[in-house]
């Protein structure tokens, strides 16, 4: 596990490692999975639905309207056109889980 | 904006099928990833799915708030909150619909986006055709003074050319004095499409006087000809032109080259005017003649014209005042000399390439301007939910950025391009390869603009 500004990065061929010790199936498997899940996710989100994990929290699109920004020393005004980001949302269980975390 | 929410259910059913595996398979996989996942955070990591994003936990500091209702002060108390920033392809994929906007430098009021169209497309043309109507009253002045044929003017106005020239194109050499006037001359036939038949036939005649004339002065002009055989017939005749102007027999006389350069050039001041109007003319006429490869024959009414023409400029050139120009004008200038011969060669080709470039560029410019009609439909779409007219431009021309001519074909029927309400039969016109080509940004800018035009923005202060 790496390490970056203080956060131990967990990525993805170790994901799919902990994921395969879990399962007890083989990581070319949990690998496949991993990615035709992603694959399927990405394509629902790249239709503007909102996609919800139970348990876990909901990723859905959001429309980022436009904006006008001002550099601050060059005070030059760029119109920042609208985009659609992806977010997401924790469910309650986690926000839950994540309390008994800090508390 | 779409509220459609997919249930993990659904999902379990999605991979179950695209991954042919069986339903509990892959619903025990994604109960796995997300305990994993789940507790990779709560342990204090970052998690990072490739092509997915990365999932990291944020602590929320503790801050003071006031409950609205009452005015009371609490304190929200710190908390951790699983924060996902999407991959960079993610973000791509989502944001498709809105990927053919750029973030817009506003300077004052006024867009730069319009600004550059302006500048990239018609400025050369503004310039063009200020040009060209200012060789138009030159020319109208020259004609004006060669009936006259006043010394005095004809010297002010020699000096007064360079002038202007040299104000209309700086970054031109002074050399180049006569190429800029012929750079012009192409434009303005262009514009001017009446006087390129009288052009022709004024071609015509001069060539045919250059006949004579060269019959007659070959022996003498022999060297300086064979300095411009090179040249293509274009430049021959304005040689020829020169040599018109000098045709005077105590000229001809004189045995040396050399001396008759000079006072070609001091009789070429005098009559420069008319000089100039005739290379212009023959300028315009020989490059629209190899343009446009006249069929046109010149009928006996045509060769009437072409005699009182004819006679007009032999009038014009009215040799004993010509004499009398010269005699007066002594002393001769033989630094002025390189001008006229160095400035010969380059304008073939220099004319030549500017017409070949400014040919299609007009062309394209014309098709911009004519007002589209949408005759033919290579296809028809129902608008689903989701749907953007620059996805299927994206797909039936190849760029995203010619929506606006899918949406100008159905213009009638909806107000706002932004709504157009799902079920809506949106018809794909056919449209001229030129008008869409992907890799031409004159296409592109002209697309933005109607883009511009289409989607009116929000007046922001």
């Amino acid at each position: 596990m790496g390490d970056l500004g203080g956060f131990i990065i967990m990525n993805h061929k170790e994901l799919i490692a902990a994921m395969a010790t879990k399962m007890n199936a083989p990581k070319s498997v949990v690998e496949k999975l991993l990615e035709t899940t992603i694959a399927t996710c990405t394509e629902l989100l790249a239709d503007e639905k909102t996609i919800g994990f139970q348990s876990f929290g909901n990723f859905e699109v959001r429309k980022k309207e436009e904006r006008l920004s001002v550099h601050p020393s060059t005070q030059i005004r760029t119109l920042i056109p609208p985009k659609l980001v992806v977010n997401f949302k924790q469910s309650n269980i986690l926000k839950d889980k994540l309390k008994e975390l800090s508390s | 904006m779409n509220k459609d929410k997919i249930s993990s259910q659904e999902i379990i059913d999605l991979v179950a099928t695209k991954a042919s595996v069986s339903k509990r398979a892959a619903e025990e996989f994604l109960k796995v990833m997300i305990a994993t996942i789940e507790d990779a955070l709560l342990a204090g990591d970052v998690v990072k799915i490739k092509n997915f994003g990365t999932f990291k936990l944020q602590w929320n500091e503790s801050r003071k708030s006031v409950n609205v209702q009452t005015g009371e002060d609490i304190l929200i108390e710190g908390y951790h909150k699983v924060s996902f920033t999407p991959d960079s392809s993610l973000k791509e994929l989502v944001n498709e619909p809105f990927a053919h906007l750029e973030s817009v430098q506003l300077d004052g009021t006024v867009e730069p986006k319009v600004e550059n169209v302006d500048e990239d497309i018609p400025e050369p043309f503004r310039i063009f055709t200020e040009q060209a109507s200012e060789i138009k009253n030159l020319i109208s002045e020259i004609n004006a003074l060669s009936v006259n044929t006043k010394q005095e003017e004809a010297k002010e106005e020699i000096e007064e050319e360079p002038e202007t020239d040299i104000e209309d194109e700086d970054d031109l050499l002074p050399i180049e004095e006569d190429l800029e006037i012929e750079d012009r001359e192409p434009e303005s036939v262009i514009n001017d499409e009446e006087k390129e038949e009288n052009d022709q036939i004024e071609e015509r005649i001069i060539e045919d006087y250059e006949f004579e004339q060269t019959e007659k002065e070959n022996a003498d002009y022999f060297e300086i000809k064979d300095e411009e055989t090179t040249i293509e017939p274009i430049s021959i005749v304005e040689t020829e032109s020169e040599l018109v102007s000098v045709s005077v027999p105590e000229i001809n006389s004189k045995p040396v080259v050399a001396k008759v350069k000079p006072l070609k050039r001091k009789s070429r001041r005098k009559s420069a005017r008319v000089i100039l109007i005739l290379l212009l003319i023959l300028f315009s006429a020989t490059s629209l003649y190899v343009l446009y490869t006249p069929a046109t024959n010149v009928g006996d009414k045509a060769i009437e014209n072409l005699k009182i023409t004819y006679n007009i400029i032999k009038d014009n050139f009215s040799v004993t005042d010509m004499l009398n120009e010269v005699t007066s004008w002594v002393t001769p200038a033989p630094k002025q000399l390189p001008k006229i011969e160095t400035v010969v060669i380059p304008k073939d080709s220099i004319v030549s390439d500017l017409l070949s470039a400014e040919q299609p560029n007009d062309s394209l410019q014309i098709l911009f301007d004519t007002p589209r009609v949408y005759p033919e439909f290579i296809a028809s779409e129902r608008i689903m939910k989701g749907s953007r007219l620059a996805r299927m431009s994206q797909r039936y021309y190849g760029s995203s950025d010619f929506w606006v001519y899918i949406y100008e074909a159905n213009m009638d029927r909806f107000n706002d391009p932004d709504q157009i309400p799902s079920g809506a039969l949106i018809r794909i016109p056919k449209l001229d390869p030129r008008l869409i080509d992907a890799s031409n940004p004159r296409c592109i800018n002209k697309a933005k603009e109607l883009h511009d035009l289409y989607v009116k923005k929000p007046v922001i202060q």
